[in-house]
């Protein structure tokens, strides 16, 4: 009694603090959404709508700048290459990270060790520092502008990532599965392909979606190694914003924006608990 | 493996036999990513460095002649690529902290026990996933000295109008915004699942004891997320020295080479001015910093990660 009576002026202080701090969790989660909420909005608006001060909240919605867009900047082929090279380089990456994943996991492999710690370090390097001999040598050999160059060039840092998130997901199995199945009579392949996969699933999907993710967003080597047939959405939206000669496009800007980021936002919140998951396991065990 | 059967009756040479195909089973695991990081990373990397020693020749476009340490001499008397390389440090020291203190901060907040939690947490994903080239941008637009709605909110509080983008030290402050409501979400997420992951029990007892929430969040809270902050500084370090997209899209560099980090500077270097040899030579210098200093994080990470 005496201890509850002790305790209570503390407890309401902090039912207010657990307000306050809600309160200001939410304000936080607003403020870091509103970048995006203004981008969305400001593809709906006219030209004069956009330039105005003060800014304009309510306006007539319009798709102009999206249908004018669209036809103009051969968005829609960009569009297709941007998902083809995602695709491509999520599909491959998976496939080899997965295997090489589980080697290290599972496999007893002399050097082992030493794998790790490159995969380690080769999250450290610089794409700036392939970029330049990528580019060489795919001029040299009548490669560049291909979506298959950018594919591989993407397994870069997808195949790291996948081998360590893939790893840490393989060690949590227990052992017994394959084990069995190899008694059985069972290749080391086919107990991978046929119990390890299934079961790893899940975490094989947001894997893949999230180097997809990943791949979609990259800028620099897509710079690097195309120029006009598999040229991806970043490019474009870095000439975009960059086109100091035409002034501020921010309709083009805004809309082409919104294009790429919804499908992401999509795909993101989809696989939102495997992604917070996976994203607390590459930054505690990587 | 079905060559088990044979029971040991044949002759070592089997058995010599079995033992290649085992140990080719077991690498055939690592054969398609060793196959494509030794074609697509080890290799760029050596030819790298084989370019940032020798003399460039645009004609063949190739590596032609041994001249030594002239490049790098080259590069480390170049102003440019020095005020390169306090740009990038001035980012680092200014984004990476500034990412962590605020992620942990509103990881703390939006952690308390309610029931929009969950959908919280799934909001922050979404500036998470926005490409940073696009939200270089939609930040430009947002930062414009006269159309934007920063300026425009800011006069609203009575302060005059901010020139973002003219102004050298605006410029760094805008990148470094730009950066942190680009990555914060990503410590937030990484955060909360951290925090939700400590054990319940020594906040109970704490609490019986009479300790307040300051003294908790300072001798047992932090003490116990140490070494996940460390990883994720680690993780956001690793992140933040490849920065490239936001600067290009929002600043170009500019003003005046005000927010040229090192990354853009090596890409104009290469592939406007085509000096492929200096910027393999950057790129190396860069290369070599950048595992030496992540080297001694993961050991910084270990050491902390042993005495909590």
């Amino acid at each position: 009694m005496t201890a509850a009576a002790l305790h209570a002026p503390l407890r309401r202080r902090s039912r207010l603090g657990r307000k306050i701090r809600i309160a200001a969790g939410v304000f936080a989660c607003i403020v870091f959404l509103f970048p995006v909420f203004w981008m969305v909005l400001s593809s709906f608006k006219e030209q004069r709508d956009i330039f105005t001060v003060p800014p304009t909240l309510v306006f007539t919605p319009t798709l102009e700048t999206y249908v004018s867009y669209m036809q103009r900047a051969d968005i829609s082929r960009r569009l297709i290459n941007t998902v083809i090279v995602a695709t491509g380089s999520g599909l491959l990456s998976i496939v080899a990270g997965a295997m090489a994943g589980y080697a290290l996991a599972r496999i007893r492999l002399r050097g082992a060790g030493t794998i790790g710690v490159l995969i380690l370090l080769s999250r450290g390097v610089p794409p700036i520092a392939l970029a330049v001999p990528m580019f060489l040598v795919a001029r040299s050999l009548g490669v560049t502008d291909m979506h298959i160059t950018l594919i591989l060039a993407y397994c870069t840092f997808l195949i790291p990532y996948v081998m360590w998130l893939m790893r840490g997901f393989f060690l949590a199995l227990p052992k017994e599965l394959e084990e069995s199945a190899m008694i059985d009579g069972c290749s080391r392949f086919g107990a991978f392909f046929k119990i390890i996969v299934p079961i790893s699933m899940p975490g094989l999907l947001s894997t893949m979606i999230f180097s997809m993710i990943l791949a979609w967003e990259e800028l620099l080597f897509a710079l690097v190694l195309t120029n006009r047939y598999a040229s991806t959405i970043p490019v474009a939206i870095a000439g975009i914003a960059g086109d100091t000669v035409n002034g501020a496009n921010w309709g083009a800007l805004t809309a082409v924006g919104t294009i790429t980021v919804i499908p992401v936002v999509v795909f993101a919140l989809l696989v939102q608990k495997w992604l917070i998951q996976g994203l607390a396991d590459g930054a505690t065990k990587g | 493996m079905s060559t088990v059967t044979a029971t040991g009756v044949r002759a070592a040479r089997a058995r010599a036999w079995t033992k290649l195909a085992d140990v080719a089973s077991r690498w055939a695991f690592m054969g398609p990513a060793a196959v494509i990081l030794g074609a697509m990373l080890a290799y760029p990397i050596f030819y790298t460095i084989e370019i940032s020693f020798s003399r460039f020749d645009l004609m063949t476009f190739g590596a032609v002649e041994w001249i030594g340490f002239e490049n790098y001499a080259h590069v480390l008397d170049d102003y440019r690529f020095w005020s390169s390389m306090k740009v990038t440090l001035v980012y680092l020291v200014f984004a990476l902290p500034l990412q962590i203190v605020l992620g942990f901060g509103i990881a703390f907040l939006i952690n308390a026990d309610w029931r929009g939690r969950g959908t919280v947490r799934a909001l922050f994903i979404i500036p998470m996933v926005v490409a940073p080239v696009v939200a270089g941008g939609i930040w430009r637009m947002i930062l414009d000295p006269l159309w934007g709605i920063m300026n425009w909110a800011i006069g609203l509080a009575g302060f005059g109008p901010l020139d973002w983008f003219g102004d050298p030290n605006l410029a760094m402050a805008a990148i470094v915004i730009i950066d942190t409501w680009r990555w914060t979400p990503f410590v937030v997420l990484i955060a909360t699942a951290a925090l939700l992951s400590l054990p319940r029990d020594i906040f109970e007892a704490a609490e019986i004891d009479g300790a307040g929430w300051w003294s908790m969040l300072w001798s047992i809270t932090l003490p116990l997320l140490v070494p996940i902050i460390a990883a994720t500084f680690v993780v956001r370090w690793l992140g933040a020295v490849k920065m490239f997209d936001i600067a290009l899209a929002a600043t170009y560099g500019g003003p005046g080479g005000a927010t040229n980090v090192i990354n853009l500077f090596i890409y104009e270097e290469a592939f406007r001015s085509l000096r492929f040899a200096e910027s393999a030579a950057m790129a190396v210098i860069v290369l070599v910093l950048t595992m030496v200093l992540t080297g001694l994080f993961l050991l910084g990470t270990r050491k902390l990660e042993q005495r909590y």
